[in-house]
């Protein structure tokens, strides 16, 4: 276990800058967990950690150990591929005790029962990756990396080849096996409700910048930008550029539809409605002409119907900057 | 109306033959000229002439004309004459007097009776007295002789002023026109030192010779030795390893003054105005200490009358008369001359003003014609192993003489004996009949006929497969169990069991304890064969896959390129690749040596020992060997996830246990199959071996199919005993095949 720091990191590829000036701090046996847009370099990041990519600039270091020049097998950390990258010609239980045979650790066996034990793959040892099923594949890779006690548990988008039930299963099974295990592990995701739910802190990257680094509520509840509020929540925030000087964000829950008239009120039209059961998704038109704007509201209980007229008001609205997208304190209001 | 009867008419009335040649250039032109002319004097006669390329032609003959299918005449060499005349491809054409007016005849054989068949036939008239020919005075002639070719020596007037008139002189010539006795860079004398027939000369001129006086093979006489011993002395002042072509180039790059080659290679010299040699000819120079000329062989340029002119065949007598009219025509003094003067040719009879023809025909006037009896197919190979070994010093002049005689009579041994048929083919017969009983039980139970429709579509593929590989095969393995013409005297099959299998692998003939012969023996071959293999594939797939994998490397420029150029060793024609690896492991010439001697190692002979020989022909196929298995290893590459390597390199493995534990592992589904088609191809890797080595030395880095190509083509067509060397390779091959199966845990080939 190891505290892990990115100390100005930045990564390129010939001209192309991939990454740039990462800082962060993890501390020992923090659950971090990157999230950002397709190609916004959360998975590079991770695989500077890993020594699978070397770093163009900055420092890194896992412990005290700067270990920017430090070969991936020299490192100790262990990594969770979103295709699992299990060897095909090995068992299950060969599959484990890779690393350990190769350096002949005399712990070897008792390791691999202990955490095969631990993941339910005891009956599965003796079997080839092929006769295995993809969340049984996706416990053998995390088995993989769990029997090396390594100073730091990387995972690639772990969960994405699994369907949406397994996913939930596993999400919860890795949540708990962390509170165990208690090792430093970065998780890159694209998924928000993944990061949400089992991140200590989550790192929100958008073209290899560093937006926000917070816990899920801070993230959720005080993003730092527009991108980082629009990209934290599901569904996400809207976004109304005709009322005020500003972008005013709200998010869909924040949406509250009002049969009687109150302040603050503002008149709009129900253009359609998804219906989810308990809850509903009103999609909202809100001004004239050119003005004129689309919003969402998320509605328990009863729901207006398509062409209704309605009046609307927001429970909690975030300012930002038009052409920045800094997140603009002053003038926010719990409701206006 | 009348123009159709006259068309319809015309056939019936005309004469038309056939005829096929081979000649080609000015040859070729001055047989069209003067046959033109002929019709032109004889309206309503037609001679249809047939170009076929000469290496083509006597088989085509041989498959033609019993079927009546053939030309009525055809030209050709007449080393073949007594298997043509004894299975009636050709005709008698008349008693000898009759057409002996080129004073070259040729005869049939002496007695009916006689035990050895056919003797050496034809010769110059005006040569009274060499003791292996004969001239039957009461015998029929078979085909009218229109030129010879025969060797003598070209020189370079610019070294030599006058030709050697000696072998005496012919040492002095060569020693003193040689520039460098330690690394020389020009010679005196160059010639195929290894070719019988290039060596005849000598033979004869120390009054020895193949046959003695009775027509017995006796290459171990004194005459011979002391040719053998000249013709060590003279190889020594020449250059090394010389080959037809070797010979040619020297001499038109001026490095070579003096060379014995035949009129052909009138056509090889490069002219004067492009920087050729300024050569004459002349004889080839008399023995010093018999005083008698170096006489070469002579083949006999021959129109031969084919049988389907003839009687009960579809040849009419006026087509005969017709063939024998313009035959005399042909050979008359006036079309002679012209075939001289315009073709080139060697007409003995014809007195023209021409220096090289003239050589040529006094050479051929003291010249052997070449025996036709197959004993003398069978004395080429052990004399061509007697040379190597004298001329690369492995033997004295004794030694090669003796050795060349035990392996003639190794190769000429007796044929085995004829065995009753009839218990085989009843064994035959009753197999047959299980097969058909099967066969039928299984169509009952597969209630085929219900289903013809479905087999009525897969039958042109059954069929072709029937024809094109079961039937050959089928015919191939049963020429195995018999001693077949060409090996026979008689011309005919005779039945003999299983005895050639019996003889290959109870080693009878030339057990392995003997060193001398044990090169011959088939368990010396297929060990030979085995270590070949192995060795080759071992090589083609560590090479293939370290290349594959280093194209991989990103650190790798101009991958594409070099990708490209790998492959390109494949690309190339094999036999290509072989004969240019030949030439680079030439001792003298040699690009491998030369690049040895910038590293100061003295020039190795590379195929004058087991070791160096077999090293360059696994060098040789390693080359064309290792693309296959880069190609397959890149594939397989493609389809290895980088992630399950990096998950690797994460665990701790060094670079070279990634590869041995994860990337190999995975590559082993692709390789496999390419292993055991590769095997299957080196097994089998004819092209290599032949042109390479040569078997060299002495047939020991011979594998298993170039073994049954010598005994079945080289060692005086012994059909049948090759045939059951390819039997038994196919037999090897299918355990091999079986057993690669097994390794691999699964069906492949």
């Amino acid at each position: 276990m190891a505290t892990l720091s990115f100390r100005g990191v930045q990564k390129t590829y010939g001209k192309v800058q991939v990454l740039h000036r990462v800082d962060l701090e993890v501390s020992d046996g923090e659950f971090i967990a990157l999230v950002g847009p397709s190609g916004c370099g959360k998975s590079t990041l991770l695989r500077c950690v890993a020594g699978l990519e070397e770093i163009t600039g900055g420092d890194l270091l896992i412990g005290d150990r700067k270990v920017n020049d430090v070969a991936p097998k020299d490192r100790d950390v262990a990594m969770v591929f979103q295709s699992y990258a299990l060897y095909p010609h090995l068992t299950v239980r060969e599959n484990m005790a890779f690393a350990l045979r190769l350096i002949k650790h005399p712990e070897t066996d008792t390791r691999v029962d202990e955490a095969a034990e631990m993941l339910g793959l005891t009956p599965l040892l003796a079997r080839l990756p092929k006769e295995l099923s993809g969340g049984q594949r996706q416990r053998v890779a995390m088995g993989r990396a769990i029997v090396r006690r390594p100073k730091v548990f990387l995972f690639d988008e772990p969960l994405s080849n699994l369907d949406a039930a397994l996913r939930q299963q596993v999400r919860v099974e890795l949540r708990r096996r962390h509170q165990l295990l208690r090792t430093t592990t970065l998780y890159v995701t694209h998924d928000q409700v993944e990061a949400l739910t089992l991140a200590d802190r989550i790192v929100v990257l958008n073209g290899g910048v560093v937006q926000q680094v917070g816990t899920p509520d801070e993230l959720y509840f005080d993003p730092a930008n527009k991108f980082v509020a629009g990209f934290i929540g599901s569904p996400s925030m809207n976004f109304l550029n005709h009322v005020g000087p500003d972008v005013l964000g709200v998010r869909p829950n924040d949406v509250l539809i009002e049969p009687v008239a109150a302040e603050w009120q503002i008149p709009g039209e129900v253009e359609f409605v998804e219906r989810l059961g308990f809850e509903a998704m009103v999609h909202l038109r809100i001004g004239e002409g050119p003005r004129a704007e689309t919003l969402m509201a998320r509605v328990e209980g009863e729901a207006p119907t398509a062409g209704d007229r309605v009046k609307v008001r927001f429970a909690r609205s975030y300012r930002f900057e038009k052409v920045t997208g800094a997140r603009m304190r002053t003038g926010e209001g719990a409701s206006r | 109306m009348s123009l159709l009867l006259l068309l319809l008419a015309a056939p019936a009335e005309a004469t038309e033959i056939t005829l096929w040649h081979a000649w080609r250039g000015e040859e070729r032109t001055v047989l069209e000229a003067v046959t033109a002319d002929y019709q032109a004097a004889h309206p309503g006669d037609h001679i249809e002439l047939v170009f076929v390329p000469y290496e083509s032609l006597a088989s085509k003959v041989e498959a033609a004309v019993p079927r009546g299918n053939g030309p009525d005449l055809f030209i050709f060499a007449h080393e073949k004459l007594s298997d043509w005349a004894s299975n009636g491809v050709v005709l008698p054409v008349g008693p000898l007097a009759e057409t002996d007016r080129l004073h070259l005849a040729l005869a049939g054989p002496l007695r009916p009776d006689d035990p050895a068949g056919w003797r050496p036939l034809g010769k110059p008239v005006y040569q009274s007295d060499s003791p292996n020919l004969f001239i039957p005075e009461d015998h029929d002639a078979y085909g009218w002789p229109l030129a010879t070719k025969c060797l003598a020596l070209f020189y370079n007037r610019a070294l030599v002023p006058t030709p050697p008139a000696t072998t005496d002189d012919l040492l002095a010539l060569a020693a003193s026109l040689r520039d460098d006795p330690i690394h020389p860079t020009r010679w005196g004398f160059a010639w195929e030192a290894t070719s019988a027939y290039q060596n005849a000369p000598w033979m004869h001129g120390f009054g020895g010779g193949v046959f003695d006086a009775d027509a017995q093979v006796r290459i171990d006489r004194a005459e011979n030795r002391a040719a053998f011993d000249f013709i060590q002395q003279l190889s020594a002042l020449g250059p090394a390893e010389t080959s037809g072509s070797l010979v040619t180039q020297l001499f038109n790059e001026g490095k070579v003054a003096m060379v014995p080659n035949g009129p052909w290679f009138l056509g090889e010299i490069e002219p004067k105005e492009r920087g050729g040699p300024d050569f004459a000819v002349a004889p080839l120079p008399t023995v010093s200490s018999t005083g008698l000329k170096a006489a070469p062989y002579m083949t006999l340029e021959v129109l031969f009358l084919a049988r389907a002119s003839h009687g009960n065949n579809p040849g009419t007598p006026e087509q005969e008369a017709l063939a024998r009219d313009y035959a005399a025509y042909l050979q008359s003094t006036e079309v002679a001359r012209r075939r001289a003067i315009e073709g080139r040719q060697i007409v003995p009879h014809v007195v023209i003003d021409d220096p090289v023809l003239t050589a040529f025909q006094t050479a051929s006037e003291s010249a052997v014609a070449m025996p036709t009896i197959p004993a003398m197919a069978q004395t080429w190979e052990p004399l061509a192993r007697a040379f190597r070994r004298l001329v690369r010093g492995a033997a004295t002049p004794e030694q090669a003489a003796a050795e060349a005689q035990t392996t003639w009579t190794i190769v000429s041994r007796p044929e085995a004996p004829t065995v009753d048929g009839r218990p085989y083919a009843a064994v035959l017969a009753a197999g047959l009949l299980a097969a058909a009983g099967w066969l039928i039980h299984k169509a009952y139970s597969l209630r085929v006929w219900r289903h013809w429709r479905e087999y009525l579509w897969i039958a042109p593929g059954g069929l072709a497969v029937a024809l094109l590989v079961i039937a050959p095969f089928l015919v191939g393995a049963s020429v195995s169990l018999f001693e077949v013409a060409g090996s026979a005297s008689d011309g005919t099959w005779r039945f003999i069991g299983f005895q050639h299998f019996l003889d290959i692998l109870l080693d009878r003939d030339f057990p392995l304890s003997d060193p001398s012969t044990r090169a011959l023996s088939f368990w010396y071959t297929l060990a030979v064969t085995i270590v070949w293999t192995v060795a080759n594939v071992v090589l083609h797939v560590g090479i293939g896959v370290f290349l594959a994998m280093m194209l991989r490397e990103p650190w790798v420029k101009l991958r594409g390129f070099f990708r490209a150029a790998l492959i390109l060793p494949w690309a190339i024609p094999n036999y290509i690749t072989a004969l240019a690896w030949k030439s680079m492991f030439h001792q003298q010439f040699g690009a491998i040596n030369a690049v040895l001697a910038l590293l100061g190692i003295p020039p190795v002979s590379w195929f004058a020992s087991w070791s160096t020989a077999f090293a360059a022909n696994v060098a040789t196929n390693t080359w064309l060997g290792f693309p296959f298995m880069m190609v397959v290893t890149l594939g397989a590459l493609q389809s290895i996830p980088r992630e399950v390597e990096e998950a690797a390199e994460m665990d701790g493995a060094s670079g070279w246990q990634r590869f041995r534990l994860v990337t190999l592992p995975m590559l082993k589904p692709a390789l496999l199959p390419a292993v055991i088609l590769g095997s299957v191809w080196t097994f089998n890797m004819f092209n290599v071996i032949y042109l390479v080595s040569g078997g060299e030395p002495d047939g020991s880095t011979d594998i298993l199919v170039s073994q049954a190509y010598r005994w079945a083509f080289t060692r005086g067509h012994r059909y049948g005993y090759g045939a059951a060397y390819a039997v038994i390779i196919f037999g090897v091959m299918l355990v091999q095949s079986r057993v690669l199966n097994r390794l691999a845990g699964k069906k492949v080939v």
